[in-house]
Parts: C-alpha cells; structure tokens; sequence
C-alpha cells in the first residue's frame, strides 16, 4: 500500500512536470494567437477583449492552472485550422490509429522475442551471428527509407502493385487488410532490429544464471528450459520494454506513417497541426499523451507485481 | 585497473568494429571536404536536365529541379556531421554534468531534481517535443538541436549517475575527501575521467540517434531549415519514386545507411572493448 501511494504521488509529480513543460514551449513561449483569431484590422478595444479570453492579461501561475482545469475537464477548445472541437477530433482519429498501429506493434514484439530465443538457444553458432548481423543493419535503416520502398515495392507499379498507395477506405475485414498490410510491415521491420537485440540480450543474460545451470543437469530440455525459465524470469524486462514503447510507436510510428500514407488518423492531425500552428490541437495532444504515458508506467509498476512474486 | 593498451588491442581485434571505424572516418574526411570547400559545393546549383540520368556531367544524375544530386548527398555528409557532433558531444556533455552532480549527492533532493527532469523529459513523445520547441522557437532553424540535446541527455544522465555512485564509495575518492579537496574538484579531477568509457559508448549512440531523427524531423518540416541534408532528399524523393525516378531516394538512402552502419559497428566494438562481461554474455 505504502508502495503504491508513493508510486501514485511520483506519477502525479511528473504529471505536473510534463504539462508545466508543454504549457511553457506552447502557450507562455509560443507565438500570440490574438492576430490569428480577429485578424490584422482590429481596434485596441477588440484586441484587448481577445487577449482577455485569450487569457493574456493573467500571471503565469493562474494561466497554467487554467491549462491544467481544461485538460482535466477534456474542455480542449476547437481547432483554429477547422473549427471542430478538439475532443470530438480525438475522439474520431484515436480509433483508427490504433486499428492501424496494433497489429504491427504486436507482430514486431512477438517476432523480436521468437528470434531473441533462437538465438539464445543457437548462441555462437552461424544462425545466432545471422540474426544478431540482421539486427545491427536493421538498426542502421531509416524509418523513412523504410516506408518509401516499402510504398514503392508493394504500392505501384514499379513493384508488385498489390496495396493502395495511400488512404484509408475500411469498411470490412477485407478492406482493413487491403490498407493495413503495408504500414505493418513498415513498423514490423523498424522495430524488429531493436526488439532483436534487446530481447536476445535479456534472454542470453538470463540462460547464463546458475538456476538455468541446475535445469540443464536434471535434464531438462532446451524447450522446457528456453520456455519455462528463460522466457518466464525474463518477463519483468520484456513488459517493461513492451509498456514503454506504446507512447512511443503510437505517436512517434503514427505521426510519420499516418503523414506519409494520408491516413486520418492522431499522427495526421498531430502532423496537420505542427504544420499548420495549430496550437488547441498540439496543446491537447501532448498535454493527454504524457499523462497516457505516465498513467502506462504505473499500470507498468503493477504490472510487474502480477507476473514476478520477488518485486514487493 | 586495466590499461588503455588493453581496451585498444580488444578493439583492434573486432573486426566488424574496425570496419565500422573505417566507414566513419572516410565520411569524416568527406565532411572535411565540404569544409574545405573542395566537395560538393555544387549542391544548390539548379538549371541543370530534370531527372536526368547518371553520367559525367552529374554523377548520380539529378532532381525535380535539375539539381546535382551526387553533389548534394556529398554536401549532406557535412550537415550530418555537424548536427551529430554538436548534439552529442552537447547533450552527452550534459548528461555528464548532471548524472555527476546527482550520483555525487545522491538520495537528496538534488539527485530527485535531476531523476524526476529526466523523467519528464521522457515522457514527452519527443517529436512533439522537438514541435512544441520549434513552436515556441517561432522557427529559428536550432530548435531541432535544441530539443534533442535537451532530450537526449537522461540517458546518459542515468549511466553516469549510477557509476558516480559506485565510484564515490572507492578509496582513491575516499582519500581525496579526506585531505579536503573541494568536491567539485575531486568531481572533474577525480570520479567523471574514470567515466570516459560510458561517455565515449554514449557519444557514438547519440550521433546515430541524432541523425535519424534529422531525417525524421527534415520529412516532417521540423528540421534542417537550410542547406541540404539526407532527410531533406528523402523528403524530396517521395514524390520523385512514386514517378519512377529513384536516384535521389538512392543516393540519400545508401549514404545514410553506410554511416549509421558505420558507427553502429564501432559503438558495438566499443562496447565490447569496455565491457567485456558484457560481451562475453
């Protein structure tokens, strides 16, 4: 209990820290928004009513905790590029990024850790090198240059013309897999150089524990042993690395796929809306995914005390 | 204490990261070209066929917009040097600082600022990060460099943090305390020089994380402002491919690929030569 309500008061520390940073860079930094919302003709009476809604006139600590209210309360205002609240924004996109991005996240962990164990198991020979070499040009490969020859090789006719070369038309299963293939395989082979490498580090690290030592004298096989204890006492660094790279891959793999495919999902609008300036829009995205995020390392905390009985 | 014979002769021996020291230096040299003005000067040059085909006069062929495109991916060597040096001799120079100052005075409410900045620091999905420093930058082509060198410092920070720990329980640190050396001398002269190697390891890992983040952030129109750069081809050449003309995504791709090879092997190496248990694993 006591573990708990210190884990609870951290995540409320950082959660005050990461919106205390992004209402610095985007509102007490970020450019005047009184121009952008009555334009360059006004009079000096209406300049100074926009600034007092604007909040402009306030001390910085009564505007931050105006910001903090409002992204409690989800009240996130409108878009200035279209007008559309940004809750009802949210609401749409988020669903389709996370249709689009989970079936790669997943794949990319789930292989990264099937090729950690074989090479664990196969550790020095021919395939464990094979895999390991993979992992190291993997890691060497542009995101970018990924999804562009991915575009090119199953997207036009200079290669298999297969899948659409943009959009996102999902109306049934079919469809879903016609325009989900491409950006699978995209974040499957950013993400499997790393997954790779750190999970086979993790699992060689394991197998050389005296406990894997005793298995293998009882006689144990590489399958039970591989399986039963390597993967098992290895599970705290694999949900640690699996929580972590939720924020990460969803936003970060979202925003760069989403732009480049034209799919209307956070990652556009977060683009649209770098490009464009628009600060409603950034505020509530950055604001509510560093509070995702620190909600996920509690969750994680928790986590770990369900699957390993030697964390108190 | 081993010598620093030793950790040479351990790298000397990795074939893979010689190889990798090789591929960087000749791309250094590249780059001390362009600053010499001898390479790739050409790189703005428009006018030139659109697209045209490799050949004597453009090597690699060229652009939309009949620009030199061999020309340009050597000039980008330059740019990806200078923002992979800048950031991560800065930002592990950073993390050095403050990882020292908290492990020094650990389990205080120094050591507590410094873990709980990088923990919010992590927290922020840094390409929003780097937008919402472009944003309140109004567009001043640093805010790039800026926000990974504000970033990218924790997990040095952490490293050094953790080894200034250890290293203030040894005897050498002891005895300097003892005869009354102020801290922040024993901190300089004494503890962060036997924190060379993770530094080192750390500077090498945030160069290749600092370039590939430029190519990101160049697509994104967050990043190199000026000049040119590989990101700024790649972003140019997504365009070119879906019309068939690949030099440009080619010549960028390639470039790009061969020196994050190159310093992926090397910082592998030297990881090896520093820690050897590690290795062995």
């Amino acid at each position: 209990m006591h573990y708990a309500l210190n884990k609870l008061a951290y995540g409320g520390l950082l959660i005050l820290g990461v919106t205390l940073v992004s209402f610095s860079l985007m509102v007490w930094f970020g450019p005047d928004q009184t121009y952008t919302l009555i334009g360059k003709n006004a009079s000096a009476e209406q300049i100074a009513e926009v600034r007092q809604q604007l909040g402009y006139d306030q001390p910085f600590a009564m505007r931050y905790g105006r910001f903090l209210v409002d992204l409690v309360t989800l009240n996130l205002g409108a878009s200035n590029s279209s007008g559309e609240q940004v809750y009802s924004i949210l609401k749409k996109t988020i669903p389709v990024t996370l249709a689009l991005m989970i079936p790669g996240f997943i794949l990319g962990n789930l292989l990264g850790i099937a090729l950690g164990l074989l090479a664990t198991y196969k550790k020095d020979q021919w395939i464990d090198r094979l895999i390991t070499g993979l992992s190291v040009t993997g890691m060497s490969i542009s995101f970018l240059v990924v999804i562009i020859f991915l575009q090119v090789l199953m997207c036009t006719p200079y290669g298999l013309n297969l899948f659409p070369v943009r959009g996102w038309q999902v109306t049934d299963l079919a469809s879903y897999l016609h325009y989900v293939t491409v950006p699978t395989l995209s974040l499957v082979i950013i993400a499997l150089g790393y997954n790779t490498r750190f999970y086979r580090a993790v699992f060689v690290e394991e197998a050389g524990k005296d406990h894997i030592r005793t298995a293998k004298a009882y006689g144990a096989s590489p399958v039970t042993i591989l399986w039963r204890h390597v993967l098992k006492n290895s599970m705290v660094p694999i949900i640690t690395r699996f929580m972590f790279s939720i924020p990460l891959i969803v936003i970060s793999g979202s925003l760069l796929i989403e732009s480049y495919f034209g799919i209307p999902g956070i990652g556009k609008v977060t683009f649209d809306a770098i490009t464009s300036g628009d600060q409603p829009v950034l505020k509530a995205i950055v604001g509510l995914t560093a509070v995702a995020f620190i909600l996920i390392q509690i969750a994680t905390d928790f986590i770990y005390k369900l699957v390993d009985p030697r964390i108190a | 204490m081993v010598s620093d014979l030793h950790y040479w002769s351990r790298l000397k021996n990795n074939r893979a990261g010689l190889a990798g020291l090789i591929i960087v230096v000749s791309f250094f040299l590249l780059a001390v070209g362009v600053w010499a003005g001898l390479l790739g000067q050409g790189w703005s040059a428009a006018g030139g066929e659109r697209w045209a085909p490799p050949g004597a006069e453009a090597w690699f062929g060229t652009n939309l917009l009949g620009q030199d495109i061999f020309q340009r991916s050597v000039f980008s060597v330059r740019t990806a040097f200078e923002i992979g040096l800048i950031v991560s001799i800065l930002s592990t120079a950073l993390g050095a600082a403050l990882g020292a100052i908290a492990g020094w005075y650990g389990k205080s409410w120094v050591d507590g600022t410094v873990l709980w900045l990088a923990g919010v620091l992590d927290s922020i999905p840094f390409y929003l990060f780097v937008a919402a420093v472009a944003f309140a930058l109004q567009g001043k082509p640093w805010a790039m460099q800026i926000a990974m060198i504000a970033t990218f410092w924790t997990a040095t920070g952490r490293l050094v943090r953790a080894e200034v720990m250890k290293l203030k329980t040894r005897e050498f640190v002891l005895s300097a305390r003892a005869i009354g050396l102020p801290d922040l001398l024993i901190l300089s002269r004494h503890v962060l020089p036997n924190t060379l190697h993770i530094l080192l390891i750390q500077i090498s890992i945030t160069f290749v994380a600092a370039i590939k983040t430029e190519v990101i952030l160049s697509f994104l129109g967050l990043g190199v402002q000026d000049g040119v750069s590989w990101g700024l081809m790649l972003a140019e050449s997504t365009q070119e491919v879906l019309a068939g003309h690949f030099n440009n995504f080619l010549a960028a791709s390639i470039m790009l690929f061969a020196l994050l090879m190159g310093f992926n092997l090397f910082s592998d190496a030297l990881q090896d030569a520093f820690d050897p248990k590690q290795a062995a694993l």
